[in-house]
């Protein structure tokens, strides 16, 4: 569903992201982890079709995202880390926008949106404008809007950031609900215990190189390191920053 | 819940951002009524006052024998020409903002709609904000224009469309231009090529503008002949390719009722209004991606040279040694150096908002090349009269540059600052000092622009030394009010909430400080002019003189010491809360 094929992003003499090639089948929650400017974010921006790579493809659903912009966006949804959202449109207002923009029928987008309004409890911020709303509000309507249209892909950037821990189970719930139905979601996170809790595979990415993918289980016997995920996440990532120190003219990324 | 699902995104973008701005405008006109009334009636007051002056301007002209029409067409063609420029450059830095940076550009591109859809929303909204002001402005002139030639209604009719056809030029060279500058320039270069292109322009409107020396001789013997010598350096407005050409004869010709003509200069430019539109509106936005992809993910443009990788990669060394600017004011010892540091911050944000200051360098280039040229006129303007109404008119020119300077640059100092009070508003530096420091800031950087001018125009005009002293007295005076207007304003109605500074400047207290910068300086230029004692023919009396002075200093205590004073109590407030 997701695929990444050889993937390398530069900035000027800088390689953000380094020949990163990974496939995330249908209906698999696919964790991205990293330290801070590890090129997660950038990855998703070129996922997203929002960033040119400087080489290398990503496709979803068999779309390449340069090519078939279109094809591979009807099929995805894209909650950005600080989502942009229309301040003087109400909630319900910018739901039905999405809706339209996404072409969905009529009977389709009433379903959809009643049933997660009502799990995200939106029910008294449809008619308040959007500028009015607290952080973690704007938050679920940003994740409502992009579930609205029942992606094929859905790609999350730090989506937890700002919802209380209710609303976050909520969340937790339906991608949990949705990957069974099929839907792939590919989430880049510093919560390591949304990625323990909720993942089938994680990747860590650290200077912009895919340092270590697979199950949890298989990234414990990668690093050598048992118990919870953060050990194995900073012995991965130490590894690979001695290793990276070891060559004197290591690219730095910038962007994560 | 969807309606009309099958409407095309164009339409549900323009939908939806109209729906967005009726509800600013609903929100303003309940929210804050005494806002909304108050901008409307500057508005409108702005609108009946500059019909006036274009209407007396234009009749004054008029009542030259013989010469009369000659000199409104000149003028409309030069104006015309220059608001076309005006309008280009405006445009360039308003597609720019808006195609490659702007969250809404983001979040629709990550979305089903086409590149080419996307594009040619932001240019519509790109064409709206570069040119309601150009409307603004020209909408009086035209009228006083058909008041004073006696035109019937279909003139008027026939201007709107005319300037509705004629704005769509200079958007659509401007968001190419936009492109281009994205594809290829980098922040450095682009700031780079900015100040070039504004030196150069300042060199070529200072040398190409000068008028040609006359004796008085000649103008008593050939007026025609001397009229058409000082008119020779205005005929670049009359380059028959120059749009604004265009549009100044099809106006010019059906108020003089040669219908043909006109209507052939309307289709002229609607013809080419058609082919460019069609050509942006078809084939430009797909490029918009690509050149906004370069835009994020380019480093330094120097970085293809050797020279500049070197200098790259030497910077990178020592990243964190002193640069140049906290050299320099460190050398200022006897300022803080947590005030200094505030400083250095301030000015490299400032640095940095190359688009923003792009504009600014534009008016005040102009008024820089326009002043220099009164040098040429130095023998001509023999007369006090004109020599006096030139300075005054000079220091209102140079104080409205510098209100609209403070109004966009120094009141939203605060709410951006606000922002950030977990920095400044718990280091021992303290927030009324930060606000303290930022008000003497601006004064001085505004001082060295703003008193650079009025001493070059009074060296210009060959004033006396006592003259120069009362012009460089009066706009000093000026420059720290309207500082500490914008400053003080800018602390008593903050806005926390924006990040945007120039949307910040067009809430309530934004305009309220334009409001009020330009009615203190109308008034300040009238009390300073009646009062001088060299203005009148010599029976002004020491006394009016002083009351005169006294009123300026006292106007100037309260529009500017009074907000600075009532901002820095409510953040010592803030601090406390």
């Amino acid at each position: 569903m997701i695929e990444l094929v050889q993937l390398v992003k530069r900035f000027g003499d800088l390689t953000a992201v380094n020949d990163l090639s990974l496939t995330v089948p249908r209906g698999e929650f696919f964790a991205v982890l990293g330290p801070n400017a590890a090129g997660k974010t950038t990855t998703i921006k070129m996922l997203s079709g929002l960033l040119r790579p400087s080489s290398g493809q990503a496709k979803i659903a068999g779309f390449d995202v340069q090519t078939h912009p279109m094809e591979a966006r009807k099929r995805m949804a894209y909650v950005p880390d600080f989502p942009f959202l229309y301040d003087k449109l109400t909630t319900a207002e910018f739901l039905r926008f999405t809706g339209q923009i996404f072409r969905m029928e009529e009977k389709v987008m009433l379903r959809n949106s009643d049933e997660l309004i009502s799990r995200f409890n939106l029910e008294p911020y449809l008619k308040k404008s959007i500028e009015g709303l607290s952080h973690g509000t704007r938050q679920r309507v940003a994740i409502v809007s992009a579930l609205l249209h029942d992606p094929e892909v859905i790609i999350l950037d730090e989506p937890m950031v700002g919802l209380d821990p209710h609303h976050a189970r909520v969340l937790k719930d339906i991608l949990k609900e949705k990957t069974k139905q099929g839907m792939t979601v590919f989430i880049s996170t510093h919560q390591l215990s949304v990625a323990e809790e909720m993942a089938d595979r994680i990747s860590i990415i650290h200077h912009g190189r895919l340092v270590a993918l697979g199950t949890q289980e298989e990234l414990r016997r990668q690093s050598g390191v048992d118990g919870a995920l953060e050990l194995t996440f900073l012995a991965l990532t130490a590894a690979e920053a001695n290793l990276v120190s070891d060559h004197t003219h290591a690219p730095v990324t910038h962007a994560s | 819940m969807s309606k009309d699902s099958n409407a095309s995104p164009l339409r549900l973008l323009v939908q939806v951002n109209s729906r967005q701005m009726f509800r600013r405008f609903h929100s303003a006109l309940t929210q804050s009524p005494a806002w909304f009334f108050l901008v409307l009636l500057f508005t409108g007051g702005y609108q009946m006052l500059s019909f006036w002056l274009f209407y007396r301007g234009l009749r004054f002209v008029e009542t030259f024998p013989g010469l009369g029409t000659l000199l409104t067409e000149r003028l409309l063609f030069v104006l015309f020409a220059f608001l076309f420029i005006l309008l280009l450059f405006s445009s360039l830095v308003i597609s720019y903002t808006n195609f490659f940076r702007n969250r809404e550009t983001m979040f629709l591109s990550s979305l089903p709609i086409p590149r080419e859809t996307i594009f040619r929303w932001k240019f519509i909204e790109s064409t709206l904000l570069a040119s309601w002001a150009f409307v603004f402005l020209i909408a009086p002139l035209l009228a006083a224009f058909g008041l004073t030639r006696g035109v019937s209604w279909h003139f008027y009719a026939l201007a709107v469309l005319l300037v509705g056809m004629f704005v769509v030029l200079p958007a659509v060279f401007g968001a190419w231009f936009a492109m281009v500058l994205a594809r290829y320039l980098d922040r450095r270069s682009f700031q780079i090529s900015i100040i070039v292109t504004g030196i150069s322009l300042l060199a070529a409107v200072a040398f190409l503008m000068q008028p040609e020396p006359l004796t008085d001789e000649m103008l008593e013997i050939r007026v025609l002949a001397v009229l058409d010598q000082m008119l020779v350096q205005t005929r670049f407005a009359q380059f028959p390719l120059l749009p604004s050409y265009w549009l100044s004869s099809s106006v010019l010709n059906w108020a003089e009722g040669a219908w043909s003509t006109a209507i052939f200069f309307a289709l002229v430019l609607l013809s080419n209004v058609l082919f460019f539109g069609f050509v942006c509106l078809t084939y430009t936005g797909q490029f918009l991606y690509s050149a906004a992809s370069t835009v994020q993910s380019r480093s330094s443009i120097f970085g293809q040279w050797k020279w500049g990788l070197k200098s790259s990669r030497r910077g990178s060394e020592n990243q964190m040694a002193l640069g140049g600017l906290e050299r320099f004011i460190g050398w200022f010892r006897w300022i803080k150096p947590d005030s200094r540091a505030l400083i250095v911050k301030d000015l490299r944000i400032f640095w940095r908002d190359t688009t923003q200051w792009g504009q600014t360098l534009v008016l005040f280039g102009l008024l820089a090349a326009y002043i220099i040229n009164l040098r040429h006129f130095s023998t001509q303007l023999t007369n006090t009269f004109w020599i006096n109404t030139v300075s005054f008119l000079n220091l209102g020119a140079c104080s409205l540059n510098l209100a609209t300077l403070t109004t966009r640059f120094v009141f939203p100092q605060f709410s951006l600052e606000g922002k950030r009070v977990w920095i400044l508003g718990l280091a021992p530096l303290g927030l009324v000092r930060a606000v303290k420091m930022k008000f003497l800031l601006a004064c001085i950087a505004s001082l060295v622009v703003t008193l650079g001018l009025i001493l070059l125009s009074c060296r210009m005009l060959k004033m006396d030394f006592f003259r120069l002293c009362f012009f460089s007295v009066a706009i000093i005076v000026m420059t720290f009010t309207l500082n500490g207007l914008a400053v003080g304003l800018g602390t008593m109605y903050p806005n926390f909430r924006e990040e945007n500074p120039s949307k910040i400047v067009s809430g309530f207290g934004g305009t309220f400080c334009l409001i009020v910068s330009f009615f203190y300086i109308l008034i300040s230029i009238g009390l300073l002019a009646y009062g001088s004692p060299w203005v009148s023919s010599g029976d002004m009396s020491i006394t009016t003189s002083i009351i005169c002075g006294g009123s300026f200093l006292a106007l100037s205590v309260l529009v500017g010491w009074l907000p600075f004073y009532l901002g820095l109590k409510k953040v010592a407030n803030f601090e406390q809360t």
